[in-house]
């Protein structure tokens, strides 16, 4: 019951449109586009249960490489580490900031467009994410961010000295109403 | 007599007089903590009806089962892995006084470590009991430690080897539940347990899981989900469901290359699709000033309040502290969550659970409330 409210809720979310906090204009974001994390948390499965609930179609490879980029039009990464995650993996943290760091230097190359969505609040920050949480930032071309996550204004501080454009949500269904605008 | 013979006596009838207190203390701790099942009950066993190794052994423990009129998906929930985690047991025992199962059957083993309620751990200052008020009186309950007691599994190894990974432990940890899955049947008694509730795993077809803990506040996987990869979605849409009510959850992956545990071992070598959750209890934490009842219950400390205050680390630690209460209103909400989320993924065999307190139903009343 509860998740048919939720489907309801983001239904309707996603008809009313946008609550930019920085209301500025988007880049086109286009399909085909992939999921990866950035620090390997399960958020990167909220992120594709989302996409799911709105109907854009993506596909979620945690651990994509370069070479997973063949034909993606847009990247979306989501940041925040978790040594649980790292383990399920089999990875490191620093193996992981390589392949992150490789895959955004393959983006870039193949000039595909990169969107942040940070899911975790508290709980992806502090050390040990923050070095995902910036590299992925820096690296893209918009941000939504749940608002628990950007408490000390990390992110914003980001988004105003790079310009880039950033959507600041209260909870993580309400990313799907930024999120649904993005690749309409 | 001469005076020190006089004062040798006093002071071994002192020592005899404290050992007595002490003993009778600590053997009080023996005694089972009363769960007053809802009339929904359908039948109760042991577990050792699933591995007679257990049988006659501190190990062996209450197993109470729930059934629907309708057939559906089974439910298992362990409570008190860790003893000294007392949310996951109340928890457990709030759903045993409370529930009516319309499809499906629920599976509740409130103490699975039976053992480990029987003594504290070494050191820590714990109180041996806790007290809540209800409508029929006080009724109390077992704090316990972390591990099966000494008394029943005794020398732990310096290194210990979880079976059959291979892995290596802390020798402590030889005594811990959750590290010693999938058990044997003639291994450690901590072993044999993880493998009687693996049995009852697969003969009664488990198909939802559930294991319930506590953490320190500065342990980073409070408020937590633990999922393995195939209840992934399920997780997900629970996260969803529990932030719907206001209750903020991360989603983490159970490592695959971390044996033992309950929502690895349970996932890899079961068709169960298990989870664990955590909440935030100051009484394991080592920042924590007097230990004492109080903490335990209100979950009210000066300290962890100061580190809050100074935020110089991450800790989960509210201002208005981590009361029982909310502790198992987080539990309770996080299983409705996870019900309804499974159900929706496998509506051809729903488990339909009433009579659940919510979480706001717990905050607003308090346990006591929930129990006979």
């Amino acid at each position: 019951m509860r998740t048919i409210l939720v489907v309801a809720v983001l239904t309707f979310l996603s008809t009313i449109g946008s609550s930019r906090a920085g209301a500025q204009t988007s880049p086109a974001f286009e399909l085909p586009l992939l999921i990866t994390s950035a620090g390997q948390s399960a958020d990167v499965t909220m992120a594709g249960m989302l996409c799911k609930k709105i109907g854009v179609q993506a596909k979620t490879l945690p651990n994509a490489k370069g070479s997973d980029l063949a034909g993606v039009k847009t990247l979306m990464i989501v940041p925040g580490f978790s040594s649980k995650g790292l383990g399920a993996a089999g990875t490191s943290r620093d193996q992981e900031l390589e392949r992150v760091k490789g895959l955004i230097s393959a983006a870039r190359e193949k000039k595909v467009k990169i969107l942040v969505l940070h899911l975790g609040g508290n709980a992806r920050r502090g050390p040990q994410s923050d070095d995902f949480n910036r590299m992925a930032a820096e690296a893209s071309g918009r941000m939504i961010i749940v608002k628990q996550g950007d408490e000390d204004g990390f992110f914003s501080a980001i988004a105003k000295e790079k310009s880039i454009p950033i959507d600041i949500v209260d909870k993580i269904a309400s990313a799907a109403t930024p999120l649904s605008a993005l690749f309409k | 007599m001469p005076l020190f013979r006089i004062r040798a006596l006093l002071l071994l009838l002192a020592a005899v007089i404290i050992s007595a207190l002490a003993a009778r203390e600590f053997s009080g701790m023996r005694t089972p903590d009363t769960i007053l099942p809802a009339p929904s009950l359908t039948h109760s066993g042991l577990l050792s009806d699933y591995s007679p190794s257990l049988s006659g052994t501190g190990a062996d423990t209450k197993v109470l089962v729930y059934e629907g009129a309708a057939r559906g998906g089974t439910f298992l929930l362990l409570g008190g892995t860790h003893p000294n985690e007392p949310a996951g047991f109340m928890a457990a025992v709030v759903l045993a006084e409370n529930i009516t199962v319309r499809s499906g059957r629920v599976i509740l083993i409130p103490q699975a470590c039976e053992s480990g309620f029987t003594a504290t751990d070494p050191l820590e200052g714990s109180p041996q009991h806790f007290t809540i008020p209800t409508r029929s009186g006080e009724r109390s309950f077992r704090f316990g430690g972390r591990g099966a007691n000494v008394v029943d599994q005794w020398p732990d190894p310096l290194v210990y080897l979880q079976f059959p990974s291979g892995q290596q432990l802390s020798g402590v940890e030889t005594r811990n539940l959750n590290r010693a899955y999938p058990g044997r049947v003639d291994g450690t008694l901590t072993e044999q347990t993880a493998y009687a509730i693996m049995e009852l795993i697969r003969r009664e077809a488990v198909t939802i899981a559930v294991d319930l803990h506590e953490a320190a506040p500065e342990i980073p996987i409070i408020n937590a989900l633990i999922t393995h990869e195939k209840g992934q979605e399920i997780a997900a849409a629970a996260v969803l469901n529990l932030e719907f009510v206001g209750l903020q959850y991360a989603l983490e992956l159970s490592p695959q290359n971390f044996r033992g545990l309950s929502h690895r071992e349970w996932g890899d070598r079961t068709t169960a699709i298990p989870f664990l959750m955590e909440t935030s209890n100051p009484i394991q934490g080592r920042l924590r000033g007097r230990t004492s009842t109080a903490l335990l219950l209100d979950g009210t400390d000066p300290w962890y309040r100061l580190a809050r205050g100074l935020g110089r680390m991450r800790i989960t630690y509210e201002e208005t502290g981590e009361p029982l209460e909310r502790r198992v209103g987080r539990h309770t909400q996080g299983i409705i969550a996870l019900l309804e989320a499974y159900n929706e993924a496998h509506p051809e065999a729903p488990c339909v659970v009433e009579g659940i307190p919510t979480y706001e139903e717990l905050l607003a009343h308090g346990v006591g409330a929930f129990l006979k």
